[in-house]
């Protein structure tokens, strides 16, 4: 890819103090006119690591796997020939600097555009290439090449665990009862919203927006156990169980014990979360959890229930908690927009199993009020047309739920 | 009796086969062989003609899970194996170099026998490489005008496999009962 001159090289920085980097940037905001920038790991370009760091080959090592095609420049007291990469003298000169820059800058740029090929088989090298003389990559070099894997991801278990399908009679018994609403009562039930605002669910959003506009690891301190955001990675990190975190969901949250919760940064606790991976979840699976726990069967306050709601996309099944008729609901307002009530009308359902699902995927941003006049021009029809075999799909259903 | 059927498809190591055996009422068979090509860098055994199982329903009824083979050379199985399915799941490697290009292509690949039915899409192996997000994977399905489901999937893993297969049913008919 051709750069354009006025585009700055994105580095990413490892095995280096907050003191180095402000350095670095500070160096290349001077006397490297802003040629260059400090990006984070997922943005960057050139990989910038200190070759001196106690963990330096585990971080050349991890590079190499996580991004193979990204140009790596080693800085060390010592002298450094190490395949693949460039090197760079400490204590450094702006000129040994500026050179290696920019050959990594022509690596970047003599790298061939990607092309369209017929079928995706990443790895092939064909009869006549290999005639031609080209390189034949042993099978460890193409799996390091190609297999994009992230050594860490798969002690995340929180993460990848398999869903938690709820029933309808499960519903109850697991999610406890609301005091005062009797949903036997479909007027009590219509009025049964919630303000995610007074429960742990609004303070965890409210972080997760924050950590997300400023791009920082943040901390937020409530009283109980802390929570850590981790905006790049979309991630977050508890050390709770999920029957403890259940029941702190459900406490209504007072004006004296909001006072508690404090937002700090938390760069420095990283390593702490590293040591227990079991802690890290998935950002929306976390919100989704929170969401249901706190509903309940109640909607949320920002949702008007008597105008229609859209799903911007099916959610994450596998990894959520499915509440009762969840996937329905989503297959139904895939297709356009509909009121809650229309949607317990449409399936057959109790409106309290519509409100849950509405609660969780607002709080993950998938469920939204429909505002767009597309939305209301299009008027979706009460009934739900059944397929010619419904009832064939439906004993594979019952046979899978089995 | 009529043959009812629901497709399996994706790149070599995906996960097809393994998906087939979670779900299947019976050992499915399994046509795999040494890979004597480029697949044998990412797997020892592929299939080159295609696995199948069943799910046997309460009345008596089979539903043949057929899964095709991933290599471009035996495409010409794909329109044979799709007639009469009743929907797609298409499985995807999160760990192979660009995976929307592998979805893209299956996506196109069976257009005709999507838009008569439905699929469903999974992402195999998120637990060894996380990127593309499931939102990467929707982001690049809007460009395609398609909203289908994409969950996270452990093809080991018979509940992953199930809602998979009830995504794929539901957006056939979201009215359906069990």
């Amino acid at each position: 890819m051709k750069k354009n001159n006025t585009k700055p090289l994105l580095l990413a920085l490892y095995g280096m103090d907050e003191r180095t980097h402000k350095m670095m940037a500070m160096y290349l905001k001077g006397p490297y006119k802003g040629k260059a920038i400090i990006v984070d790991e997922f943005e960057a370009e050139v990989d910038l690591i200190d070759a001196d760091h106690i963990k330096a080959k585990d971080l050349l090592d991890e590079r190499k796997m996580k991004t193979p095609e990204r140009p790596i420049i080693l800085l060390s007291l010592e002298q450094l020939h190490i395949e693949g990469t460039l090197y760079v003298k400490k204590p450094i000169q702006t000129e040994d600097l500026v050179q290696a820059l920019k050959l990594a800058q022509n690596q970047l740029s003599s790298k061939p555009a990607k092309q369209a090929k017929a079928f995706p088989e990443q790895t092939a090298t064909t009869p006549a290439e290999q005639e031609k003389g080209v390189e034949v990559v042993t099978t460890e070099k193409k799996q390091a090449a190609i297999k994009n894997i992230d050594k860490d991801e798969i002690k995340k278990t929180s993460k990848h665990r398999t869903a938690k399908d709820l029933t309808e009679g499960g519903f109850s018994s697991y999610l406890g009862h609301i005091e005062g609403v009797s949903f036997s009562d479909l007027e009590q039930v219509l009025n049964a919203s919630f303000n995610p605002k007074e429960f742990f669910l609004g303070f965890v959003q409210s972080a997760v927006r924050v950590s997300r506009e400023k791009g920082r690891i943040l901390q937020l301190n409530s009283g109980w156990k802390p929570l850590i955001f981790f905006p790049h990675t979309q991630e977050i990190w508890l050390d709770a169980n999920e029957k403890q975190l259940r029941a702190f969901a459900g406490l209504e949250i007072k004006n004296s014990a909001s006072k508690a919760m404090k937002l700090v940064a938390a760069d420095k606790v990283v390593s702490n979360c590293n040591d227990n991976m079991e802690g890290f979840y998935e950002t929306d699976h976390f919100l989704w959890m929170l969401a249901v726990w706190t509903s309940k069967g109640r909607y949320p306050e920002t949702i008007n229930i008597n105008e229609p709601v859209y799903l911007k996309q099916w959610p994450n099944f596998t990894r959520l908690l499915v509440t009762p008729h969840a996937m329905r609901i989503a297959a139904l307002l895939i297709q356009g927009p509909r009121t809650a009530i229309s949607i317990a009308n449409a399936l057959k359902i109790k409106p309290q199993y519509v409100f849950v699902f509405i609660s969780a995927a607002n709080a993950v941003g998938l469920v939204s009020q429909a505002k767009r006049q597309a939305d209301e021009l299009i008027k979706p029809s009460h009934e739900v047309k059944p397929s010619k075999s419904k009832g064939l799909l439906g004993r594979i259903l019952g046979r899978l739920r089995r | 009796m009529s043959q009812y059927k629901i497709i399996f498809t994706g790149p070599v190591g995906a996960g097809k086969t393994t998906a087939i055996d979670s779900i299947s009422d019976v050992p499915p068979v399994k046509t795999d062989a040494a890979a004597s090509d480029m697949t044998k860098s990412r797997k020892s055994q592929t299939t080159v003609a295609m696995d199948y199982g069943i799910m046997n329903l309460d009345d008596g009824e089979k539903i043949h899970l057929y899964g095709t083979p991933g290599q471009e050379r035996f495409d010409f199985m794909w329109d044979i194996l799709t007639v009469g399915g009743i929907g797609l799941v298409l499985l995807l490697d999160n760990t192979r170099a660009d995976p929307f290009q592998d979805m893209q292509f299956f996506l196109d690949s069976f257009s005709g026998f999507i838009a008569d039915t439905s699929v469903a899409i999974g992402v195999t192996q998120m637990d060894l490489s996380s990127k593309p997000s499931i939102n990467d994977y929707h982001e690049q399905l809007k460009t395609m005008d398609l909203k289908p489901a994409v969950f996270s999937v452990d093809a080991r893993v018979k509940n992953d496999v199930s809602l998979l297969v009830q995504a794929l049913l539901f957006s056939l008919d979201p009215g359906l009962e069990d």
